[in-house]
């Protein structure tokens, strides 16, 4: 049985090595061995999208990802999106829009709208929604959010 | 609670690794359909055999000089999306795809967990049927051939026996055939379907020839409508036409009641959705819609 | 007390104070919390909605590897003898005693270091049950055989509750009756009576934060860590429990990820304080989303609406009945009833009114405050037979309205006179908006439009009490100590605003300290769209208390009030350092006159009003019932607003909630059991359930006596949107629903029913 394991990866940039038990999700590794809570498990089902964690450029949910299978990969969470003192221009988006209340669902959102504008620069609205339909703001932030990821497309396109 | 996680990195490797015996022994593909088992106390894994490394075959796309496509069962859904072969060979597959789950699903799934799943409400069973597609599924006798029709022989059961693997799945070549998806959902927009209709017709100078429809989500397994498949061979689409095959198709659909509709509603929907979706194909050649 | 913002810090649509904090994923949630030792706790529930426990088979949880303890009722009454808990009656048992009572009710716990060791252990527990015949109808819950609680416990906090002490054989936890006019003999001359039946459906706030508490030991003490929108409430609560003096508890709170009215009074924190005390180490229990449904939810209700209209359109009375499922404990709901009970006819100047309101036990999972504390099933009802009069004497629904509307300087149903109500307004900028009275397209083929308005009002609860701190430091910066808690409505923001204001200060170097009850003062809880008016003047006093506490000093160092030296300087010539504080103190409880038992009547039933109506515009699939909404527009009544960006963006929010509540949203019961406990089944909105277009309006409108002429807002945008829905539904293809949700299929059905 290989019921534990050290696994290997990047994550925001640097190189990690952990002892995990091959039962556990990514999520539960970046809260329990790292302390970072800005992938949150709240569905549990990959549906709302707060445990959202990209790996190998890739948004996947952090809460049905075997952590055995980052092994060797880059991981980037919210906290390693702003350079420093600098936000990403999603982030500063999410800001100047008002694009939450509560905040939960915030990090998921932020980084599935940064994938979105790297795939898509200038999306439309209706991209927007099927991009970000997987993503779940009980707030209702939605039209706030909408209009961030218009205004995050601008700054990214004037270069911030 | 762990388990013991292996990653073969051939075909056959993975294959000695399974156990028909043992329920507690299952490939893992994307995982996440699998995770959701596994979460809610369902599934107790002894082991899982991760198809990751199991071999390139698993994992490409790969165009046949007659337009046919054979698609590995490792693909990832969001590749099967992006591929340009086969927006250009068969588009009502990455338009199926557009509001299959989410992006962060698609991102993580396989065209092979989706199908060994088989949960009935997945979107592209009753495309891959309507376009007539076959997988070719290997185990320790060697690899056999079997039609997406049929597949699933139940809630989650399929033809794919406890020592056998899906390899890749083999799509006809689509050409100038008609083809659409259409799915109703009547919770939410992103609620699981309350049926999806998939229809693959070929054109005879303005007349219906060859036609499949399938109807997925309001059956137990996803269902071929051979009344309605009748019914519009060797005619020519008008609202007449489309009244009757819709009435045809929610005669025979075996539906199935839920939260997402009683079995009458969703026999309207069958009737209705039908006849959309039949519009929609006509709209457009070469499997858009 | 009614000034006007000066400084410009009032007004300002400043972004949130702790956006970087949210959008980094930095911000501290009590989901975070975690301490060296630790124990996660996992709940076992029952599977069944009513019957006697035989037996809990815990042995085989107890040899898990890696398990602590397992505990049951027995275990917590060792260091809570009496340990029944609740802001209404004290019924609900911190683990089920005896009896379960709903399914889903905590019966057993596990802990252990690890949450995943916790959770396999919980599944290995057993309990035999002998099965009791369940009660789940609010209307049957009156007459049923079948009863919820043997004796009725009253907590001795509301007045309008002690004649229930001691009742047995009922399942009613509070029958709230006004009486107005001469009902029967209006009914008798009346030229049109009209009555109908609505109801609504059991739904669930779905905080994105699942509930999460943790209490951690200390020498005679205990510190309990809980995403709890009530934290003086838990303390007082947890130390009558206890049966210690409240200074021995300390409650802290952070950013909540999510509240609505569902993380109210005590939800896990009482299990996780017999739990510490038990083990003498810290326990945390996170709940699983599924979880969170068989916590609290939203009542569903029956109200029976009858009127009585004259010959011009005029309504001249009004019987309203109304049931409300209140679930297995009474958590809040007698207030929902209570509260909403006063307004249950409507803003509508009707001379002649009955309202009878019913609090019901059930074998439902409990019910309690969701975003608008009863009023949007009351909206539903009201609004909805408004309109199906109007349309039944082919009278325009809103020349309807306005012959009958409440302006202010009328008494409305409880002799209450409307002040500072702006239901008027708000009609006109809805009619205007929607472009009532236009040409509009009806759309074609199977494609039909419509469109529908509804307002709805609601009086703030009342008497409740805040407290507040301005701490000004010898450096001149500022810290505010509020035990309001910011679980998304921007309350940080606003309250930074209002001390500003005060001081002249800009909004963005206040700093608001998080609900710590060792720190923080009492304040009644953060519900009901009361922070920005009660917490708002509070601080707004705090402030001012400071302030003149600065000009004081000025004074003591001989300087003229007027002069313009620097709070710093000041501290310096006083100190002879860097030294000192002054601390402003306010506190705010506005008056209130109970109404009378008898006849429900009160001179003085709320401090302010909130009024907020909702426009429609749908397309309907005549072929599969399915309904878009086109356009949702949100007009409401809000005073002035503090911040009008963060107050917009809480109109929208509310409004989508409820159109959640109003289209799909609904838990699925079968044979006692919950069937779509998870966002799988539960579907709530998300991108593509938006309407075309969302807009929101605060009109032009003042509430004197609030902080600086604001007042709550964070349930208004949630009346009208249902009936305004059902409305346009009307209008677009002539069927009228009664039943939320208004899903394709119920819609389907009543086109078919009606032949259309």
């Amino acid at each position: 049985m290989s019921a534990t394991r050290r696994i290997r990866f990047t994550l925001n940039g640097r190189s990690v090595t952990v002892e995990i038990g091959t039962h556990e999700t990514l999520v539960d590794v970046l809260r329990s061995r790292f302390a970072l809570f800005g992938a949150r498990e709240s569905c549990g089902q990959g549906l709302c999208g707060c445990c959202t964690v990209v790996v190998d450029d890739r948004a996947i949910s952090g809460c049905l990802f075997l952590a055995a299978r980052v092994d060797g990969a880059r991981v980037e969470t919210i906290e390693g999106l702003a350079t420093g003192e600098r936000l990403d221009p999603v982030q500063e988006a999410f800001i100047e829009c008002g694009a939450f209340q509560c905040g939960f669902c915030t990090p998921g959102f932020v980084l599935m709208t940064k994938q979105l504008l790297d795939e898509n620069p200038e999306p439309s609205e209706d991209e927007i929604k099927h991009y970000l339909s997987g993503n779940l703001c009980r707030c209702g932030a939605y039209p706030e959010i909408i209009e961030a990821v218009r205004v995050a497309s601008r700054k990214r396109k004037s270069g911030g | 609670m762990p388990f013991d996680l292996v990653e073969p990195s051939s075909l056959s490797e993975a294959i000695k690794l399974l156990d028909p015996d043992d329920p507690a022994v299952r490939p893992l593909a994307g995982g996440t359909a699998l995770m959701l088992l596994m979460k809610s106390g369902f599934f107790r894994p002894k082991r899982l055999v991760s198809l990751c490394a199991a071999g390139d075959r698993l994992e490409r796309i790969h165009v046949e000089s007659d337009g046919g496509l054979r698609i590995g069962a490792m693909t990832r859904l969001a590749s099967l999306e992006r591929s340009i072969e086969l927006r250009r060979n068969c588009p009502v597959i990455g338009h199926t795809l557009r509001t299959l789950s989410n992006v962060r699903v698609r991102n993580v799934a396989t065209l092979g967990g989706h199908l060994a799943h088989a949960d009935p409400h997945s979107d592209l069973p009753p495309v891959l049927i309507a376009l007539d597609a076959e997988l070719v599924l290997a185990g320790p006798r060697g690899e056999r051939t079997v039609a997406v029709e049929g597949f699933a022989t139940g809630l989650y059961e399929t033809r794919c026996k406890g020592d056998e693997l899906i390899v890749e799945a083999v799509i006809p070549p689509v050409g100038g055939k008609r083809a659409a998806y259409l799915k109703c959902t009547t919770r939410s927009a992103d609620d699981w379907p309350a049926l999806g209709v998939a229809v693959v017709w070929e054109d005879s100078g303005g007349m219906i020839k060859s036609p499949r429809i399938v109807l997925g989500a309001a059956t137990e397994t996803p269902t071929r409508l051979k009344v309605a498949e009748g019914a519009i061979a060797g005619r020519t689409l008008d609202d007449a036409l489309l009244a009757r095959v819709g009435a045809a198709a929610a005669e025979e659909a075996d539906v199935v009641g839920d939260a997402r509709g009683s079995v009458a509603y969703k026999k309207q929907l069958v009737k209705v959705f039908v006849g959309r979706a039949l519009r929609a194909a006509q709209a457009h050649s070469g499997g858009t819609a | 007390m009614n000034a006007t913002a000066k400084a410009g810090q009032v007004g300002r649509s400043l972004p949130r104070l702790e956006g970087r904090a949210k959008v980094t994923g930095h911000a501290e949630y009590v989901h975070n919390w975690q301490v060296p030792g630790m124990l996660h706790g996992k709940i076992f529930r029952s599977a069944i909605a009513h019957g006697r426990i035989r037996h809990v088979e815990v042995d085989a949880a107890r040899r898990v590897s890696g398990v602590h303890a397992v505990f049951v009722s027995d275990d917590v009454r060792r260091v809570i003898p009496n340990p029944y808990y609740g802001p209404a009656f004290h019924d609900q048992p911190i683990l089920a005693i005896d009896k379960v009572r709903h399914v889903g009710e905590p019966v057993a716990v596990v802990l252990a270091e690890d949450p995943h060791i916790a959770e396999e252990a919980a599944r290995l527990i057993v309990a035999e049950y002998d099965e009791l015949p369940a009660v789940t109808d609010e209307v049957e819950a009156m007459t049923s055989n079948v009863i919820v609680h043997d004796v009725l416990k009253p907590a001795g906090t509301f007045p309008d509750l002690k004649h229930l002490e001691g009742r047995k054989g009922t399942n009613l936890a509070l029958d709230f009756r006004l009486r107005r006019g001469d009902v029967r003999s209006a009914f008798a001359a009346a030229e049109h009576v009209f009555e109908h039946t609505f109801r609504t459906q059991p739904v669930m706030h779905t905080p994105l934060e699942p509930f999460v508490s943790a209490a951690e030991p200390g020498d005679g003490t205990l510190t309990i860590y809980t995403a709890s929108q009530s934290p003086s409430f838990v303390r007082i609560e947890i130390a009558r429990l206890l049966g210690w003096p409240e200074n021995h508890v300390r409650v802290k709170t952070a950013f909540l990820g999510g509240g609505f009215g569902a993380k109210l009074y005590i939800k896990l924190e009482a299990l996780v304080a017999a739990l510490a005390l038990l083990t003498r180490r810290p326990v945390k229990i996170s709940l699983a989303m599924d979880e969170q449904f068989f916590t609290i939810t939203k009542h569903p209700s029956t109200f029976r609406i009858k009127s009585a209209v004259s010959k011009d359109g005029r309504v001249t009375a009004r019987e309203c009945e109304v049931w409300w499922n209140g679930g297995a404990y009474a958590d809040i709901g007698p207030r929902v009833t209570q509260k909403s009970g006063f307004t249950a006819a409507g803003p509508y100047d009707i001379e002649n009114v009955s309202i009878d309101s019913y609090a019901l036990y059930t074998n439902r999972p409990p019910a309690g405050a969701l975003r608008g504390f009863g009023i949007p099933q009351l909206v539903w009802a009201y609004e909805s037979h408004t309109d199906m009069i109007a349309r039944a004497l082919g009278i325009d629904p809103i020349d309807f309205r306005r012959r009958n509307f409440l302006r202010d300087g009328r008494p409305q149903a409880t002799g209450t006179v409307m002040q500072d109500a702006a239901t008027g307004k708000v009609l006109d900028r809805l009619v205007e908006r929607i472009g009532w009275g236009r040409p509009f397209d009806r759309g074609q083929g199977n494609l039909k439009r419509g469109r529908g308005i509804a307002i709805g009002f609601k009086a703030s609860i009342a008497p409740t009490t805040s407290v507040a701190i301005v701490n000004l430091y010898a450096d001149g910066s500022c810290a505010l100590y509020c035990s309001t808690v910011d679980m998304g409505q921007g309350s940080d923001t606003a309250m930074a605003q209002i001390a500003a204001e005060v001081l002249d200060i800009p909004a963005e170097t206040v700093r608001v300290v998080h609900p710590d009850t060792d720190v923080t003062p009492y304040d009644m809880a953060t519900l009901g769209s009361r922070s920005t008016f009660h917490m708002g003047n509070a601080v707004k006093r705090a402030a001012e208390d400071a302030r003149a506490k600065v000009d004081a000093l000025k004074a003591e160092l001989d300087l003229p009030p007027g002069s313009n030296i620097p709070l710093p300087e000041l501290f310096r010539r006083k100190y002879g350092m860097q030294a000192g504080n002054i601390i402003g103190i306010g506190s705010f409880i506005p008056s209130y006159a109970s109404p009378d038992h008898d006849t429900g009547l009160t001179p003085n039933a709320t401090p302010f009003w909130m009024v907020g109506g909702t426009g429609a515009e749908v397309e309907v699939d005549t072929e599969t019932g399915h309904v878009r909404v086109m356009r949702l527009i949100n007009v409401a009544d809000l005073g002035t607003p503090i911040n009008l960006r963060i107050v917009e963006t809480q109109l929208s929010g509310g409004a989508i909630m409820q159109l959640g509540f109003t289209m799909q949203e609904r838990m699925e019961f079968a044979e006692g059991q919950l069937l779509n406990p998870n966002l799988a089944d539960y579907k709530i909105p998300g991108m593509r359930d938006l309407p075309a277009r969302i807009e929101n309006e605060a009109v032009a409108a003042e509430q004197r006596n609030g902080p600086f002429g604001a007042k709550g807002v964070g349930e208004t945008a949630t009346f009208g949107v249902s009936p305004a829905i059902a409305n346009a539904i009307d209008d677009a293809v002539g069927v009228r629903l009664t039943e939320l949700p208004l899903t394709p299929e119920a819609v389907y059905r009543a086109l078919t029913k009606a032949g259309r």
